[in-house]
């Protein structure tokens, strides 16, 4: 008995301290830190109660990046699950080729996000080698091909634009793996019955798969809220203010861009409010999705 | 249904109408998957042709192949920045890194898995909870402890960032695998004699070799193309790994336009994990969903 409590504590001992002391303990350590007016790592913190967290909600630059967060969120996650099921059912609709368009598909999750970024602000938007500028003009849409993808006006969409063609291949693996788990003989039964495809769908498909949906949604939400380098290194130099997100915004408060800024309590205290907000969307989420869970 | 094609030939000619009409219906899809697919592979490929072109050549004619393979954009994005070092960093972050993660996690998660003892439960629910956190609320308070403990802008101190960092996920991973494991092996191993950690290191450990696979390649992909947190524990000319290296050859090239060299950093950045995923796709794929959907 006692080798065995010698063997845990040695196994789980390197672990849970790591862990504890250089995860948990900052996480914990932020909350502390939001109450300081904070101007450098070498100074001294001055306790200013809640007035950070009264700033935040009168700075207009952290609304935008609230906003534009939350646009990623909830119109992105519309846009990447639609597509992610289209491509789904398409995938399983007998095709043939079925494991390498899915491979293709969920290609730029392995690829550096900071080679994707520049990938799509350079190669694809570029306004006079960029492969949508020459792609438009070839196929004959003129006006369209001039339009300037990464302007002030248009960079938030183009960026929108990419994270979804990025992201939308872990949910289409993801989903088809729930459907492989369903069982052939629901499909055959309903076919006997008469059933059309899109009903097949609608009554075996999505009831079956909920918990699965339920996973990917949660999982979208809190990848979302936290995102930070594809905006961050979208624009060169510096990250355009139109597509600062709240991790951005609160790396150019917490190191500055080319010149350090060092608000540490301030940009601490936006830590504090993305954590929040991703225990608010998770809770909401998870009790708008619940529904029974039917076993098969 | 052999004799009834043999003796009503009709019927096999309405299996093959029946074929004919399913390939047909399938037309929109295929069009669809082609067009998407066809994109990615598009926009990739064409930086890799890029990259071995000029820039005048890349102004001019966009979308026709170079005329001759040069490989001067690679050895300018090399030298524009020190891309030498910053490639040498993170073959030397990341393999350090993932030995480390699996050498302390594997033991962790066997224990948390397979072991019955107080306060288990509550210790999974811990390291579950870290999944959890989003990495920009640590970016301050973990730079002032690391700070403290001098390993700010250090290899060494990117590498404690990234280990203790990714044990959450990698236990919780690799404690789905040891779960699966029968427990007859262990009695007879334990029957035969053998001491507890023997049973790990000669039953358990050899057992769970495609989970620790598993979780080498995500964590191998994932360091590699990690990018915020090296650039607030490792932004310095010495300590820069290479997804920090292409941003800086990216704002190092803006000034002199220098675009082809910049696709050339880009190939340089992908090809090792692009390598990696061809070779292994379907596991990487079946491991994906196994981790997300326990």
């Amino acid at each position: 008995m006692r080798a065995r409590k010698r063997l845990i504590i040695t196994f789980l001992f390197p672990a849970t301290f790591l862990y504890l002391v250089f995860f948990l303990y900052p996480a914990i350590r932020a909350f502390y830190y939001s109450f300081f007016d904070w101007s450098g790592f070498s100074y001294e913190a001055k306790f200013i109660g809640l007035d950070n967290y009264r700033e935040l909600i009168r700075d207009d630059l952290f609304i935008e990046s609230l906003k534009n967060t939350l646009t990623i969120v909830f119109v992105g996650g519309v846009i990447v699950f639609g597509l992610a099921f289209a491509l789904t059912i398409l995938l399983n609709s007998g095709i043939k080729g079925r494991k390498l368009f899915r491979a293709i598909i969920f290609l730029p999750n392995v690829v550096a996000v900071i080679a994707l970024t520049t990938m799509w602000s350079v190669a694809i938007y570029h306004p006079r080698f960029g492969i949508l500028k020459n792609g438009l003009a070839y196929l004959g849409f003129e006006s369209l091909s001039r339009t300037l993808w990464t302007s002030p006006e248009n960079i938030f969409e183009s960026m929108l634009a990419a994270i979804i063609w990025m992201n939308v291949g872990f949910y289409v693996v993801l989903l088809m793996a729930g459907i492989d788990k369903i069982p052939h003989e629901l499909y055959e039964a309903a076919r006997i019955d008469g059933a059309n495809e899109l009903q097949m769908f609608y009554r075996i498909t999505v009831p079956l798969l909920w918990d699965v949906i339920t996973v990917g949604i949660v999982l979208w939400s809190i990848s979302a809220l936290k995102i930070f380098e594809f905006p961050f290194a979208f624009s060169a130099l510096e990250p355009s203010p139109n597509t600062y997100t709240i991790a951005v915004y609160l790396y150019v408060m917490g190191f500055g861009q080319r010149t350090p800024i060092y608000r540490l309590g301030y940009a601490t205290a936006m830590g504090v409010a993305l954590v929040l907000t991703v225990v608010v969307v998770v809770v909401v989420l998870r009790r708008v999705l619940r529904r029974e869970v039917i076993q098969y | 249904m052999a004799t009834t094609a043999h003796t009503r030939p009709w019927t096999l000619s309405r299996r093959t109408q029946g074929r004919l009409l399913r390939f047909v219906r399938q037309i929109p899809g295929y069009l669809v998957l082609l067009a998407w697919c066809g994109f990615t592979v598009f926009a990739i490929g064409w930086i890799a042709m890029s990259s071995f072109k000029t820039n005048r050549q890349l102004f001019q004619e966009p979308l026709k192949l170079p005329p001759q393979l040069r490989f001067e954009n690679y050895s300018t994005a090399w030298n524009a920045v020190d891309m030498g070092r910053y490639f040498l960093n993170s073959v030397i972050v990341v393999s350090v890194s993932v030995f480390l993660i699996l050498a302390i996690s594997a033991p962790a998660a066997y224990v948390l898995s397979r072991v019955k003892f107080r306060g288990s439960n509550t210790i999974t629910t811990l390291f579950t909870a870290g999944m959890g956190i989003p990495y920009p609320l640590l970016f301050i308070p973990l730079f002032a402890l690391m700070l403290n403990l001098q390993l700010d802008n250090t290899l060494p101190g990117l590498i404690v960032v990234y280990v203790s960092l990714s044990l959450p996920f990698t236990v919780y991973i690799l404690t789905g695998f040891f779960i699966t494991l029968p427990s007859e092996l262990e009695d007879a191993a334990v029957i035969d004699g053998c001491s507890d950690y023997q049973v790990y290191w000669r039953v358990m450990l050899p057992l769970a070799s495609p989970g620790l696979l598993t979780a080498a390649i995500f964590n191998f992909i994932g360091l590699w193309n990690e990018y915020q947190l090296a650039l607030v524990f490792a932004n310095t000319d010495k300590t820069r790994t290479l997804s920090l290296g292409l941003y800086a050859l990216r704002n190092a090239l803006q000034y002199t336009g220098d675009w082809a060299s910049l696709f050339a950093g880009i190939v340089i950045i992908m090809l090792p994990t692009v390598a990696i995923y061809i070779i292994l796709s379907e596991r990487m794929i079946s491991g994906i969903t196994m981790g997300s959907l326990k």
